[in-house]
């Protein structure tokens, strides 16, 4: 019986660490030499150039899937000293979609906004992220999540059922999944597909239906997070929000560039 | 027919209220927004009313501050008014706004953005002069045409409105009114801004039955009015007369200095009064027919009004009047707290000014930063949480953001002034800086540890295998090195996350099934196994013949049940078995050993019989 205890132990970490490293996308892509040079470019004053070199890095093919909120924040700096804001606003807002908790890009992204006279958003969502990144809420409360249910799954079958263990299992199994919907919940990234920042540098009108005659119903400032409603050929039904103050109407979609874009590099 | 009655009924209500509904929407749809200063000029030391109307709707977002330079501009209140008639309603919001100047000369209040109905509109700009002189006489609309096009909301009069103010009416019951009103006002002289409190009381003869209309109309250039609460009815007894009495309570405080008749307050009620009865039933047969009473009623609309409040307002004293002091006047305490003392590098740390007491909370500009070197500070939010119903006690919590732009040990202190009425000073407050661990986001451990606050801060040094671009982010504004590539979808949306969770659940599924096994194994197997098992004993035991006659006719018989397939002849058999066992468990002979012949023949039997079987 113990050789089968051992065997059992055995089977269960190594079914653990599996299912985490199948969830583990994050990996090291070495540190490009483009890269490393826009970076003194940039910090030697020619932000034209650290510019055009990150939008260069952008449309490497591992960028295709995957992200770095380090380039994006370096992308949004360098769109700072070259005086645009609104583009500056969107690749921090792109940072922090990677990863929420890296803190120069909140800070950057909040005197950005304060530039373009927009609120930055303080609500619980974001407390969460600064604490924790949501991926790892999501990933270590599966994997804990799947213990639970593993151990539970053998004091079921244990002859001399143990009250104590089978209620932590039980816990775990809670606590586990729960923080794994919690993560999800908060995970920016989860909206982000419907999500878009107002790019074009005037503000544009919103109309009451997708026509230049339309009635006017307000304006949104540049640099506005929206969602995206509905899409009608090159007019989107965009929010401003959900709150009494929100603004709704049709847009131009060239007004605006989506937060997640097929092409994200070349936005 | 009385059901037809009530379908009827019903079908002219549900047409009715559907016509009401469609007509407020229609009418919601024409929004206009207005505004309009109650002076546009002003002596130092005074304030003025910005009113802005937003008509066509119920509700409006609108700024909490406008923005002006020399002038501090705040939401003091609200107030809304909804009119339905002949199914068309309309509605309208006042927002009412205290100026109050922080220097002298010639200002341009701009336009404020406010959101109406889900449209954007921005009101017009207003010119607004603050003079060094005492305050002069000055027509309360000049310079403010918009106020003429449609600003008219409780607290500004109309025109004629002097006439009314200049003869006061005050309905007495020895008058003999049925209905009149009082207003008592315990502070006649006060400061500008300073609150107090205000009772208006109506009486109305509890005889005949009053319904009230409308809102109560309180107010007039010049002052705020905080809302009315719902009013407290009681009963009491005046000259004979018992009433029922409607008790408003409310605050008010007054934006500019001088001799002020606040205007009486109105509510438009309707009183049920006893009326003249027609020719040729005046007569007392009639009388008596109708129980004594009058017997005709007349619906009376009455607009009850107390008489005119006269106040004394002192302008708020030039001298000694601190830097920091901006608008509050009452009495108050201060208390701060830092809400997280211990923020990562670069990340803001949160300081509280709690400021409680007694006062004008809403035209309370809030504290101003002392010590506040090395830190970069944004204009902080502010909550009220009042603990009474007039909002007139509690306390008022500014939070400010800090950023630190270098190692910080302490946060910066705080300086609030304000105006004591009872005193008639200027009170200023001071709340010392506070211990916390606070850090820019360029600082490296080791600079932090040539402040000596590194021993204080164990989030400044980063712990094996974290990102290192968290805890020691790069100097601002500098760009960050190292490059972790993430996925633009959470792990729930991705497909790796999906198969791996199908993987888990089958992984489950396949150990339960194991452990199951397992189990099974160590009770002896399935239930044919341990049958098959039983049947190999039993055979064993037979065939063996070293047993008693009693045991070998019990083994006999399990085996005869457990193999043979049912027939008569089993039947037989078994019958057979049976009455031999008993007979030897109950008889004699039981325990010896069954003789050879009848051990062989039975074995013959069962053999035969069990062949078949197996």
């Amino acid at each position: 019986m113990k050789r089968h205890t051992l065997q059992l132990s055995s089977f269960l970490f190594l079914l653990t660490i599996t299912f985490a490293s199948s969830l583990v996308v994050s990996l090291h892509a070495g540190l490009p030499e483009d890269f490393a040079s826009a970076n003194a470019n940039l910090a030697s004053g020619h932000a034209d150039k650290a510019l055009s070199t990150y939008k260069t890095l952008l449309t490497y093919p591992e960028f295709k899937t995957s992200g770095s909120a380090e380039i994006w924040y370096n992308r949004g700096l360098a769109e700072m000293q070259t005086s645009d804001a609104v583009a500056a606003s969107l690749s921090f807002r792109r940072a922090l979609l990677l990863d929420p908790s890296l803190a120069p890009a909140r800070i950057e992204l909040s005197k950005t906004l304060g530039l373009l006279g927009i609120p930055v958003p303080t609500g619980w969502r974001e407390r969460t992220m600064q604490s924790i990144h949501p991926e790892t809420m999501i990933v270590t409360g599966a994997v804990i999540g799947w213990i639970g249910a593993l151990l539970l799954v053998v004091l079921l079958f244990q002859s001399s059922r143990r009250k104590g263990l089978i209620i932590l299992s039980l816990l775990l199994i809670l606590f586990g999944h729960g923080a794994s919907v919690m993560g999800t919940l908060v995970d920016p990234r989860r909206t982000a597909r419907n999500s878009a920042v107002i790019t074009a540098k005037t503000a544009p009108t919103l109309r009451a239906t997708p026509a230049d005659s339309a009635t006017e119903s307000g304006t949104v400032e540049p640099g506005t997070l929206i969602s995206i409603l509905s899409r009608n050929g090159a007019w989107w039904y965009v929010s401003t929000g959900s709150g009494p103050g929100a603004l709704q109407g049709w847009i131009p979609s060239n007004a605006a560039t989506p937060l997640l874009s097929s092409s994200k590099g070349s936005s | 027919m009385k059901p037809f009655r009530n379908i009827s009924r019903t079908a002219v209500t549900l047409l009715l209220l559907t016509e009401a509904l469609v007509s407020a929407r229609l009418n919601a749809a024409d929004v206009s927004v207005s505004s309009g200063l109650s002076r546009a000029q002003i002596s130092q030391g005074e304030m003025a009313e910005l009113q802005i109307k937003v008509s066509g709707a119920q509700q409006a977002d609108v700024p909490q501050q406008i923005q002006a330079d020399g002038l501090q501009i705040r939401l003091t209140g609200q107030s809304t008014q909804v009119q339905m008639v002949n199914f068309k309603v309309s509605s309208s919001v006042v927002y009412s706004y205290i100026v109050m100047p922080l220097r002298t000369g010639s200002f341009i209040i701009p336009g404020a953005s406010i959101t109406a109905d889900g449209r954007q509109f921005r009101t017009p700009e207003l010119s607004f002069k603050v003079d060094d002189a005492k305050a002069q006489p000055v027509d309360p609309y000049a310079g403010s045409p918009q106020s003429a096009q449609g600003i008219q909301p409780p607290g500004i009069p109309m025109p004629g409105f002097q006439q009314q103010r200049a003869r006061p009416l005050q309905q007495r019951p020895d008058e003999g009114r049925f209905v009149f009103g009082e207003i008592n006002c315990p502070k006649k002289t006060l400061f500008a801004g300073e609150m107090t409190p205000v009772e208006i009381r109506y009486y109305f003869d509890a005889r005949y039955p009053v319904q009230v209309r409308g809102r109560l109309d309180f107010g007039c250039e010049g002052i705020l009015v905080e809302r009315f609460p719902d009013p407290k009815q009681t009963r009491e007894d005046r000259d004979g007369i018992t009433y029922n009495v409607l008790t408003f309570h409310s605050l008010l405080s007054a934006v500019k200095p001088g001799s002020l008749d606040v205007a009486p307050a109105k509510l438009d009620c309707e009183i049920e009064m006893p009326g003249a009865l027609p020719p040729g039933f005046d007569d007392p047969v009639f009388r008596q027919l109708m129980g004594g009473q009058a017997g005709v009623s007349q619906q009376k609309q009455v607009t009850v009004k107390t008489s005119v409040l006269h106040l004394e307002v002192l302008p708020l004293p030039k001298e000694g009047r601190p830097e920091s002091f901006a608008g509050a006047v009452g009495q108050f305490d201060i208390d701060s707290i830092v809400s997280n003392p211990h923020p990562a590098a670069g990340d803001p740390a949160n300081l509280v000014v709690k400021i409680g007491g007694r006062g004008n909370f809403k035209g309370m500009g809030a504290p101003v930063l002392t010590h506040a070197e090395g830190w970069r500070s944004y204009p902080p939010s502010d909550k009220f949480d009042s603990s009474d119903e007039l909002s007139y006690t509690g306390v008022k919590s500014f939070d400010f953001t800090l950023i630190a732009q270098q190692p910080q040990t302490e946060s910066p202190g705080c300086e609030f002034s304000y105006f004591d009425p009872t005193t008639a000073k200027y009170v200023t407050l001071t709340s010392k800086p506070l211990p916390l661990v606070a850090s820019p986001g360029g600082a490296s451990p080791a600079v932090v540890g040539d402040t000596g606050a590194a021993a204080l801060s164990p989030t400044l040094v980063p712990s094996p295998g974290q990102n290192p671009n968290k805890n020691v982010p790069p100097k601002e504004g500098q760009p960050l090195s190292g490059i972790n590539l993430r996925s633009w979808t959470t792990p729930m949306q991705r497909s790796e996350f999906l198969i791996a969770t199908l993987a888990m659940l089958i992984a489950t599924a396949a150990l339960a099934g194991i452990l199951a096994y397992w189990k099974i194994q160590s009770q002896g197997g399935t239930l044919a196994s341990r049958r098959r098992k039983h049947i190999a004993e039993l055979r064993s035991l037979l065939t063996g013949g070293t047993i008693d006659a009693g045991s070998f006719y019990e083994a006999a018989l399990d085996y005869a049940e457990l193999v043979l397939p049912a027939s008569d002849k089993r039947d037989a058999l078994i019958s057979g078995l049976t009455e031999r066992r008993d007979l030897l468990k109950y008889g004699s002979g039981g325990s010896l050993p069954l003789p050879t012949i009848e051990h062989r023949k039975l074995l013959e039997s069962l053999d035969l019989t069990t062949t078949k079987a197996l």
